[in-house]
């Protein structure tokens, strides 16, 4: 019996996100043929994104509707999708690796009492490969039994072209769950600076492996050799206090794609790089020659920054006749 | 009043520059003189039940852990910061464990315990799966928050405020009755050091060793089929020489691309 993939859709402000279609291009990669997206939420909206869904993708749709879906909520997503997926048939139920995705999709797992494979980033010949040590480490998974739920890492794959071809079915059904436990309030969105990563052409970052406080001043002074520039920072350099929050790049910070970016210290755990992959340039400078930064930078420097950077400081100024 | 907090805090080697690979096998080598420490996300999670007992007097906090002998070294170091009590669920083999199987340990022994409140970190900064709390809370039947950078408890201790971070720094905002569990992202707070006082008074506390028979099908309810280094090798170009020549191309490699 073929396998049927599930394709959970995420949604917020009445727009499907684009990692949906990311997972639409994730299972022609697998090699799945009989898909079946889902989409929760309430009437009327959900409807309309439902049709949208079934219109660019060509897919059968599952349209789950209740008044206590309005909202996200974990247990309304894991009730409701208990209660559509049935796995006494083969089936993957593919989802997000979203801060929504990961919330709901292990509670899912448990719940369907299929294990979750989460955080998945690529794909060769049927077997799923996920990151371990910050992405030094890649793990090659093949799921044990016929039904798993796959989580599956934002932007690492391209989202789906709309396709040419007729507009899938949507079939609206009416999810008889209970109103869930917990209390919905509106959303926050804290106050942020700019820190100029708007303007900036060129932002040099620093992570956790500049080692001190004190050694910002070398990532500064790196940063006054170029006319527009901004500091950037991994999450790990904001929460050891050394820079705000205001300069964090990646999932949960800024999106940036400058002309160059120079991650001076940084892992590249995929958090991080989802927030500078389309940078023009990209240069790191890490004393891990397995270092993940690496794979996605155009020039690798193999060096520690204490030593190195005060080397490009003197080069230039003899080179400018300025010193940094 | 007070509440009964549970801490799941995992050991994670502190460096991956001291792990080898069985290239082919899904073995993890720890070599000789690897540091192992506390997972950061849960000190951050330890560092918020010490807050909340703070301010709910009268409240426990315990601190568990799932792994080998070498692993009461984290929750000794739990009882140096500040819980109460360190639980070990002792596991023969160093190997990896998947989500499924540390869940059901911790709720094995989290069921007898008549925990008000469970927190966890976000994630292990060693298998990266965000997938442990989720799975104890649906096998506790206890409502969950993850990624959460903000918590306030209700005075009554009935229910729990809390903002999960979400993408582009959003806060999603949710009251959750208690009891619950929560994953916590990092940057809530800021962990504190252990104080002296809480340093001798742990040296000499027994931690309650529990020993767990874990059927093997648990252990493998997943195939890794092997774990590597990442096949895709750089794109990009390695620069080559004595650091003043990497200096010099990299000034050479900007000029050109009239970045510099
Ligand atoms: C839900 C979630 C969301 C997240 N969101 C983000 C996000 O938006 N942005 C983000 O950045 N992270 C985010 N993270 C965290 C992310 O997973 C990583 O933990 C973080 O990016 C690591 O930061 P780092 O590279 O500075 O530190 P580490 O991973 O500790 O890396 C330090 C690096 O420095 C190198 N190094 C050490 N000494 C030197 C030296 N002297 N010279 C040169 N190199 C040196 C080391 O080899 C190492 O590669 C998130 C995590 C979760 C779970």
């Amino acid at each position: 019996m073929r396998r049927r993939f599930y394709i959970i859709a995420l949604h917020a402000h009445g727009k499907i996100l684009p990692e949906t279609y990311e997972l639409i291009s994730f299972v022609r990669d697998i090699g799945g043929e009989e898909k079946t997206g889902i989409i929760l939420g309430s009437k009327p909206g959900i409807v309309m994104m439902a049709r949208e869904l079934a219109q660019k993708t060509g897919m059968d749709i599952i349209c789950a509707t209740s008044k206590y879906l309005e909202n996200y909520n974990a247990q309304g997503y894991k009730d409701a999708l208990k209660g559509l997926i049935d796995c006494t048939d083969p089936c993957y139920i593919c989802i997000p690796h979203t801060a929504t995705g990961f919330d709901f999709g292990p509670l899912l797992g448990a719940a369907l009492n299929i294990p979750c494979i989460s955080a998945i980033e690529d794909v060769h010949d049927g077997v799923l490969i996920r990151s371990m040590f910050g992405g030094r480490i890649h793990a090659r998974i093949k799921p044990p039994g016929p039904c798993a739920i796959l989580t599956v890492q934002p932007g690492a794959w391209e989202g789906s072209a709309a396709c040419s071809g007729p507009a899938g079915p949507v079939r609206i059904v009416h999810s008889d769950i209970s109103p869930g436990k917990t209390i919905i309030h509106k959303l926050k969105v804290p106050a942020s600076k700019d820190v100029g990563f708007a303007d900036a052409e060129v932002i040099i970052s620093a992570g956790r492996g500049i080692g001190s406080e004190q050694n910002l001043a070398l990532i500064k002074r790196l940063a006054a050799m170029f006319q527009r520039s901004a500091i950037g920072a991994t999450r790990a350099a904001c929460d050891l206090g050394w820079l705000g929050y205001d300069h964090q790049i990646g999932v949960t910070g800024r999106t940036v794609s400058p002309r160059l970016y120079m991650a001076c210290g940084i892992s590249g755990a995929v958090q991080h790089i989802s927030g500078m992959r389309n940078s023009r340039l990209i240069v790191a400078i890490n004393t891990d020659p397995h270092a993940a930064i690496f794979r996605v930078a155009s020039y690798c420097i193999v060096e520690d920054i204490k030593t190195f950077i005060p080397l490009v400081l003197e080069e230039y100024s003899r080179m400018s006749g300025i010193s940094f | 009043m007070g509440m009964n907090i549970l801490v799941c805090v995992k050991q994670v080697p502190d460096s991956a520059d001291t792990i080898e690979l069985c290239e082919g096998s899904s073995r993890i080598i720890y070599k000789e003189g690897t540091v192992f420490r506390m997972n950061r996300y849960d000190e951050f999670a330890l560092e918020e039940a010490l807050l909340i007992k703070e301010c709910f007097p009268g409240t426990i906090v315990d601190a568990v852990s799932v792994g080998p002998d070498r692993v009461s070294l984290s929750i000794r170091k739990a009882l140096e910061t500040g819980a109460d009590q360190g639980i070990h669920l002792r596991v023969e083999s160093d190997q990896y464990l998947t989500p499924f199987a540390r869940a059901s340990l911790i709720a094995g022994f989290a069921r007898a315990g008549s925990y008000d409140l469970i927190m966890a970190g976000i994630m292990a900064e060693d298998d990266m799966e965000c997938q442990v709390g989720q799975i104890l809370a649906e096998m506790l039947c206890l409502p969950c928050a993850t990624s959460v950078i903000f918590q306030e408890m209700s005075k009554d201790e009935k229910t729990v405020y809390v903002e999960r971070e979400i993408e582009g720094g959003v806060h999603e905002c949710i009251t959750l009755p208690m009891p619950a569990l929560l994953t916590i992202q990092s940057g809530i707070n800021t962990p504190r050091y252990p104080s002296l006082s809480n340093v001798l008074r742990a040296r000499s506390q027994k931690i309650e060793m529990i020993e767990s028979q874990m059927a093997a099908a648990l252990i493998m309810d997943r195939t890794v089929i092997g774990l590597g280094y990442p096949r895709q090798p750089s794109a990009g170009e390695y620069l080559e020489g004595t650091p003043a020549a990497k200096a010099s191309a990299l000034l050479k490699i900007l000029h050109e691309a009239a970045i510099l």
